[in-house]
């Protein structure tokens, strides 16, 4: 088998979560009927023109700082152009050669060592398109397709890294930590499935003995695909599909590829009739955008710490790599994971619970951390009550299930369930007491060296207290009243 | 003096004063327009309903009241390429026909805040694309000094409209003297502000980098009253200046104090003799007022026309993309989109249209954009500065506005090139962002011919005080005869 | 000539205007003449000169970032020439745009 070294870029689009549209007023609220988030600016009417929307760039900033950009004094926008019936001017704004920012990076952990530095080509602001909703079953349909442009001229941040990465897995840590770190800034609000950050990755493998530069390999775009988890998939179907082709002596063709979810291959695009031919040119209806020093300061005072130091801040805690990261993924993992953790000083047994019985509990409801009904209060009541020794670890699951389902209290559950670990000494010998007395066989058969008989005559002691007998505490006691027992005879 | 010869001053000060309503004002220029439109066709659409609605409006308020309004009562024609939600606006394209915008232009509010009347919408070149009006999808408009000549262009229909007294004064818009240029036609005012000065939202763009909106009135004064209104920063329009608007009585200045350029790049090869003559005559009477002419040079005039004809092409290619017949306008059906796109945009668009998109389309395309697009852009740099440097040593540029008087339909229209170059002396302007004013400088052989001031960026004060001090000393001229009236 | 009426045809499916091939022919003479007078620029040395961007110096204006009352839907639609349910109908999408 020949050589090959994979070679992928990612670019991933992420939707600015402001009250309003990059350059109108319309709000960006998700989900609204058709076109009611519509005026004559993101409608494209003649005549209209952009006003730039503040917040947006104080959001395109903040990401720029977070992924180590430089941010440029002077940027400009570009008209992208194309015509589309989700594109109403024909033209997008963008920002062409001189982007936002530039010359940032991504540093990857995998088992809780940083494994490399993906760099990040560049940042830059531009609009989002409409909707199309295609009628009939797919595009192309004769029923045609109709056209919603409420989500035309929602604020967008394009972040293309470097060609970087060298396999499918590497992609994924790349984009689990690019959006650990947007998700930190709440710029938006990184749904994949609802498009609100959407990724292409281009791929393509470079033989060994190729010595051009990477820029004029053969480059397979895999576009729009809805999560983490398939841009790995598409990448490693990719990688795969090109490897055969370059195997069997042919050619990789520069394409766009779309992925199917159900197959998990990539499949071509409709090959263009003739090459895009964007025609960017300056928007002439906006002026440069000049950022001060005084504005990158003040973005830079309201950044949140770094994922690097939330990483830090757990590994102190004693927290595992591998919890580190599921913590860190998850905003409202974190903020729960943190106020258990000041009120309980085992930050273990907070992360084991978080992260195995709770977690467990929230998937099962669709719930997550951030809209948990038990709340870090409520977990830490139920883990003093293991700590005191009240419950036992089993009775303890049991109880958390229940919490889950009422919202009441551990204390609450536990008298309800009428359980509590019997750690009475007395209490419990007099239950041994009776077993014993009833299994007189057994207890002979364990006198003359069955010790597998223990376990029965245990079993029934915990029948007779329902499960609420401390164990160890069962144990000692059956065994001191069976020597007496044996003593006797 | 019937209320038609009013002029926008004489009108507001008698609405204002209650000595004349608004609704007899309206009226009267409905008569007017009745009987000389059919012969100038100067309107796309009226709305004698409206206006008369409007001027109801005006005549209720109190003497008071009208004292805040600077333009009471006035009826005012606005070119077909700026938004207006009561009238169709069509930018003189079939592309639009019938086309409602569910948008004022912001011209057209302050216009109606500051008291006027619109009464309709004016024909023009479609896209305010050509000099003659004749590339309208509708029809041709009629110069009114001569009706076998067109009126200029692009905004024809309003010079023609000024001109005929069916209004005392209308907006046009200038992208590369679309506005100096039928005013000459015509022998009326016409004032292309600083670029950014007036909003664009609302004008339908041809050229965004070069387009500006500006009054076409019968004297200097009126077209500062329009421009005082309407010019200031508008937070809808990024590109549009902060710098607060001059008003106030004007104080004409004596000429001793006034240094005019001559270039004599405008002074030579494609200037019409008569025209050059004329000019000739306005320098010597100035000098004789005590003016000092000071000759000059802006070397880059010679490839103004190549510049701008790269600039401008490229921008209208661009901004009329969005005429794909999905959201309004003219659609050519049919069942896949590509087609659709291209027989509407085909059969909706005019030749000259069609021709201005697929010269910028090709200005802007992958391997021609640094050759074509981006060489103009540096080159629109070196006229640019061509002009910051002459007006380090003068008041004012004076130049002829046009190379010659009106031409007759039909004559130059089969020549794009050769009408491309009769725009030599209005678009450096454009190019450099800078202010210019056309004023009458009487007539040739019947029909009018205007000059050309040129003033540094945002001296359009100092610009229209000495286009005013023009006007008194040259002699009046009477206004042409139509319908019969004269 | 240094526009060919092939380079005319491309540009034309470029900028979605369908072009007759008589008007093709028609396109190409006059714009290949307009190109030819274009030519004269280069005369000019421009390798230090800035290209104007934008022709009075001013810097971006930003807007606060405040929803503003869309138009009613109805406003929005009702110049569209193929409405369908609240939406901006067009034909089945074959192969056109660039996307």
């Amino acid at each position: 088998m020949k050589h090959f070294e994979v070679i992928i870029g990612l670019e991933v689009h992420v939707e600015l979560k402001t009250r309003s549209k990059l350059f109108c007023g319309c709000s960006t609220e998700f989900g609204a009927d058709p076109n009611t988030h519509t005026c004559p600016v993101c409608l494209g009417m003649p005549g209209v023109l952009p006003v730039l929307n503040r917040q947006a760039v104080v959001y395109a900033a903040k990401a720029a700082l977070a992924l180590q950009c430089t941010i440029h004094s002077y940027s400009k926008f570009d008209r992208k152009q194309y015509f589309y019936p989700d594109l109403p001017k024909a033209y997008q704004i963008s920002q062409y050669d001189q982007p936002l920012a530039e010359y940032g990076h991504v540093a990857i952990v995998n088992g809780g060592e940083v494994m490399k530095t993906v760099g990040v080509r560049r940042i830059h602001l531009e609009e989002d398109a409409g909707k199309l909703n295609h009628l009939g079953q797919r595009l192309g349909d004769a029923k045609g397709s109709l056209v919603d442009l409420n989500r035309a001229g929602v604020p967008l941040i394009e972040i293309v890294s470097e060609p970087d990465m060298r396999s499918a897995d590497e992609a994924r840590l790349y984009l689990t930590e690019l959006r650990n770190i947007l998700s930190y800034l709440d710029i938006s609000d990184l749904r994949m499935e609802e498009g609100s950050m959407r990724c292409d990755a281009n791929v393509s493998l470079r033989p060994a003995e190729y010595v051009g530069s990477l820029e004029e390999l053969p480059r397979v775009e895999i576009k729009n695909v809805n999560s983490i988890r398939n841009v790995q998939r598409g990448i490693e179907y990719e990688v795969a599909r090109q490897a055969e082709l370059l195997e069997a002596g042919e050619r990789i063709i520069k394409e766009t590829r779309g992925f199917d979810d159900q197959s998990g291959r990539t499949y071509s695009q409709r090959s263009k009739e003739e090459a895009n031919d964007y025609r960017y040119f300056p928007e002439p209806d906006l002026p440069p955008l000049v950022l001060t020093d005084a504005f990158v300061q003040e973005v830079a005072g309201s950044l949140p710490p770094s994922t690097m130091a939330l990483r830090e801040e757990l590994r102190e805690a004693g927290v595992q790599p591998k919890d580190i990261e599921v913590i860190l993924s998850d905003q409202g993992a974190l903020t729960f994971w943190r106020q258990a953790t000041t009120l309980f000083d085992d930050a273990r047994l907070v992360t084991n619970w978080m992260l195995s019985d709770l977690s467990r509990l929230l998937n099962a409801h669709g719930d997550t951390f951030a809209t948990s009904p038990i709340s870090p209060e409520g977990l830490v009541e139920l883990l003093n009550l293991i700590k005191r020794g009240t419950l036992s670890g089993r009775m303890a699951k049991e109880v958390v299930d229940k919490m889950y389902e009422t919202g009441k209290p551990a204390e609450a559950v536990v008298k309800n369930l009428g359980m509590s670990q019997i750690t009475d000494g007395e209490a419990i010998k007099k239950v041994v007491e009776e077993v014993v007395a009833l299994h007189m066989p057994v207890v002979e058969d364990y006198l003359s060296g069955k010790d597998k008989a223990l376990g029965f005559l245990v079993g029934q002691v915990m029948k007779k207290t329902k499960g609420q007998a401390k164990p160890d505490v069962v144990n000692t006691t059956l065994k001191e009243v069976i020597r007496a027992v044996g003593e006797k005879t | 003096m019937a209320i038609h010869e009013f002029g926008v001053r004489e009108l507001a000060d008698r609405i204002r004063a209650k000595e004349l309503s608004a609704g007899e004002a309206v009226a009267a220029i409905f008569d007017r327009i009745d009987k000389t439109e059919p012969i100038i066709q100067a309107f796309l659409h009226l709305d004698p309903e409206y206006a008369r609605r409007r001027a109801k409006v005006i005549d209720q308020l109190s003497a008071e009241e009208l004292q805040h309004l600077p333009l009471a009562g006035v009826p005012i024609a606005v070119k077909d390429n700026m938004t207006t939600i009561s009238m169709p606006t069509t930018a003189g394209s079939k592309i639009l026909k019938g086309f409602m915008s569910p948008y004022n232009a912001t011209v057209v509010d302050r216009l109606e805040a500051a008291g006027a009347i619109i009464v309709g919408k004016t024909n023009l070149d479609e896209f305010a694309m050509g000099s003659s009006t004749e590339h309208s999808a509708y029809h041709i408009t009629r110069n009114p000094w001569d009706t076998n000549r067109v009126p200029g262009g692009s905004s024809g229909g309003s010079a023609a409209a000024v001109a005929a007294r069916m209004v005392p004064a209308a907006l046009g818009s200038d992208t590369g003297g679309s506005i100096r240029q039928p005013a000459s036609y015509c022998g009326v005012t016409g004032l292309k502000p600083t670029y950014g000065r007036v909003s664009r939202y609302g004008l339908i763009a041809f050229a965004s980098s070069l387009d500006q909106i500006g009054p076409l009135t019968r004297n200097v004064e009126d077209a500062r009253l329009l421009y005082e209104v309407i010019a200031g920063h508008d937070p809808l329009d990024a590109t549009s200046l902060p710098q607060t608007v001059e008003s106030g009585r004007p104080s004409l200045p004596d000429w001793r104090d006034v240094r005019i350029g001559v270039p004599k790049e405008y002074d030579g090869e494609g200037i019409a003799p008569r025209v050059q003559a004329r000019y000739h005559e306005v320098l010597a009477l100035l000098q004789e007022q005590g003016a000092q002419l000071v000759e000059l040079s802006l070397p880059h005039t010679r490839y103004a026309i190549a510049t701008y004809y790269l600039v401008a092409p490229a921008e209208a290619s661009s901004n009329l993309s969005r005429f794909d017949g999905v959201r309004y306008g003219f659609r050519a059906e049919s069942n896949e989109l590509l087609p659709m796109y291209e027989r509407t945009r085909a059969e909706g668009f005019g030749s000259e249209v069609t021709r201005r998109i697929l010269l910028g389309t090709h200005a802007l395309s992958a391997g021609y954009y640094d050759a074509y697009y981006l060489k103009a852009q540096k080159v629109r740099t070196l006229i640019r500065r061509d002009f910051e440097l002459a007006f380090g040593q003068v008041d004012v540029i004076l130049a002829p506005t046009t190379p010659d008087i009106a031409f007759q339909f039909g004559e130059k229209s089969q020549d794009p090139l050769q009408m491309y170059l009769s725009d030599v002396y209005t678009v450096t302007a454009n190019l450099a962002g800078i202010p210019g004013i056309s004023t009458p400088a009487g007539l040739i052989g019947g029909v009018p011919v205007g000059i050309q001031w040129l003033g540094a960026a945002l001296q359009e004060t100092r610009l229209l005080e000495i286009a005013q001090a023009f006007e008194h000393l040259w002699p009046a001229q009477p206004w042409p005869s139509v319908g019969g009236d004269l | 000539m240094s526009l060919s009426q092939e380079q005319v045809k491309h540009v034309a499916r470029l900028a979605r205007i369908r072009l007759e091939s008589e008007d093709a022919a028609r396109m190409t003479v006059h714009l290949d003449a307009v190109l030819e007078y274009m030519t004269q620029l280069n005369e000019l040395n421009t390798d230090d000169i800035d290209p104007t961007m934008h022709v009075i110096p001013l810097t971006m204006p930003l807007r606060d970032d405040q929803v503003r009352t869309s138009l009613p839907v109805e406003e929005a639609l009702k110049n569209a020439p193929d409405r369908r349910d609240n939406m901006f109908g067009v034909p089945r999408i074959m192969d056109g745009g660039d996307r």
